[in-house]
């Protein structure tokens, strides 16, 4: 195990990223916000983050080609974690802004939450379906603090990590090996948001 | 429902005031980072910062200090005071805020929280201060003719969902708060509120929680946090039973 893992917080000029910089910091990790292919390559683990809406934000995740990067990295085993809408570019689609394509490294499109209000923000309690490196150590279920409009709906239910309910069942945690992805902020959710991404250091070192 | 701990930041420092008033304040640290992080410490899952200097100048004053906060700490903050146009929300919500309260804006200028509506949705709350059962806005040193009750209405026919509620007059003063009037308040929204004012004992709490009111979804406490009458985690404990 190497002392503190390099995660490669990927920077690709959307949202402000120094709580998820400062939470890996806190869990022991080495992190950097960067988007250098020749950085990204050196890290050890990958963190995709994302706020606001994901067509814009594929816009540029392509034009930094990490979409590419991504898959190279992922092709050779390195675990690379999708944070909030970062987790939805992980998926092949979106229905949002009138639809655009995501990364593809999970299957399965994201779309709308079927509930009365939306963007869901709060804190709300996460189910999971099975024990894993991620939720090691965490309650079930497990309360996260989330702020989103869209979900993943994964193909594979092998993908489902834990559910969470608003206006119904969503999909909050995917895991498919090195690929995982969270649809909450694990830097704002307290003592458990920072014990998964420990475990996802953790995973990675 | 969750406990909100307030950090009320003036002159970089984290303060309470009695009853809203500016002349009767005590400060609790010097440096409001520290009064946050051991509230999270103490198990916080959210806090309810107000930046006081902004309320007065009608602008944020401490987004630096917001800033540092929500850089620092792994929860979510909502932020209220100052905050009277669009450029301001923004820069609030740049400095990591995850809500805004609006207070002044929301009552006298509606084009403003239209647009702050449309674009921000969820993550704009409105905070009617109450003070001898009426409106108060800039900084709780003006009063409007409008009743809480009525204001909310009001409110909640322009779109807005989320309020803060706070009877400005049992503010800092530790004496509990009036659950007739929370019950009023409860029926009055069609959305969701938090509860602020007067907040002074751990058996306060659980009679907030007793009301079970559905919409009720937390409570903002400050002195009796600062002065230890019972700590973040207990008054979690007694909100989540």
């Amino acid at each position: 195990m190497s002392a503190r893992p390099g995660i490669a917080i990927l920077d690709y000029g959307m949202g402000n990223l120094r709580s998820v910089y400062k939470a890996l910091e806190h869990v022991g990790a080495k992190p950097e916000l960067t988007a250098d292919h020749a950085r990204v390559r050196e890290a050890d683990a990958i963190v995709l983050p994302g706020v606001g809406a994901m067509p814009k934000a594929m816009e540029r995740v392509r034009a930094l080609a990490l979409d590419e990067l991504l898959r190279e990295r992922v092709a050779s085993g390195v675990p690379v974690i999708g944070l909030c809408m970062g987790m939805q570019l992980l998926f092949e689609s979106t229905s949002e802004l009138g639809g655009a394509e995501g990364i593809g490294l999970l299957r399965g499109p994201v779309e709308q939450l079927d509930a009365p209000k939306i963007p869901q923000i709060g804190w709300n309690e996460v189910a999971w379906r099975r024990s894993s490196v991620l939720n090691e150590g965490l309650p079930d279920p497990c309360a996260f603090y989330h702020a989103n409009s869209f979900a993943p709906r994964p193909n594979d239910p092998g993908d489902v990590l834990g559910t969470a309910d608003y206006g119904g069942e969503f999909v909050s945690v995917v895991e498919r090996p090195p690929v995982y992805g969270l649809q909450s902020h694990p830097e704002k959710s307290g003592p458990d948001g920072l014990r998964l991404l420990r475990n996802f250091v953790d995973a990675a070192a | 429902m969750i406990l909100l701990p307030a950090v009320d930041i003036r002159d970089g420092k984290a303060v309470r005031l009695r009853q809203g008033r500016f002349d009767e304040e005590t400060v609790y640290a010097d440096d409001p980072l520290e009064a946050a992080r051991s509230f999270v410490e103490a198990g916080a899952r959210f806090l309810h910062v107000v930046d006081l200097d902004g309320a007065r100048e009608g602008e944020p004053v401490n987004l630096h200090h917001v800033e540092r906060i929500t850089h620092e700490l792994e929860v979510p903050v909502e932020l209220g005071g100052g905050l009277r146009s669009i450029a301001s929300i923004r820069r609030a919500l740049k400095a990591g805020a995850d809500r805004v309260v609006l207070g002044t804006a929301a009552f006298t200028d509606p084009d403003l929280l239209d647009e702050a509506l449309a674009a921000f949705t969820a993550r704009v709350l409105v905070g009617v201060d109450v003070r001898d059962g009426r409106v108060s806005v800039s900084g709780w040193t003006r009063e409007t003719q409008t009743r809480g009750e009525d204001a909310i209405r009001l409110m909640q026919g322009r779109g807005v969902t989320r309020f803060v509620y706070t009877n400005v007059d049992r503010d800092g003063m530790l004496e509990g708060p009036d659950l007739d009037e929370i019950r009023r308040v409860g029926e009055a929204v069609r959305g969701r509120f938090l509860y602020s004012g007067g907040i002074g004992s751990l058996a306060d709490v659980q009679a907030l929680r007793d009301l079970r009111l559905v919409n009720l979804a937390g409570v903002i406490s400050g002195k009796a946090l600062y002065e230890h009458r019972f700590e973040v985690a207990e008054a979690q404990r007694v909100l989540d039973g």
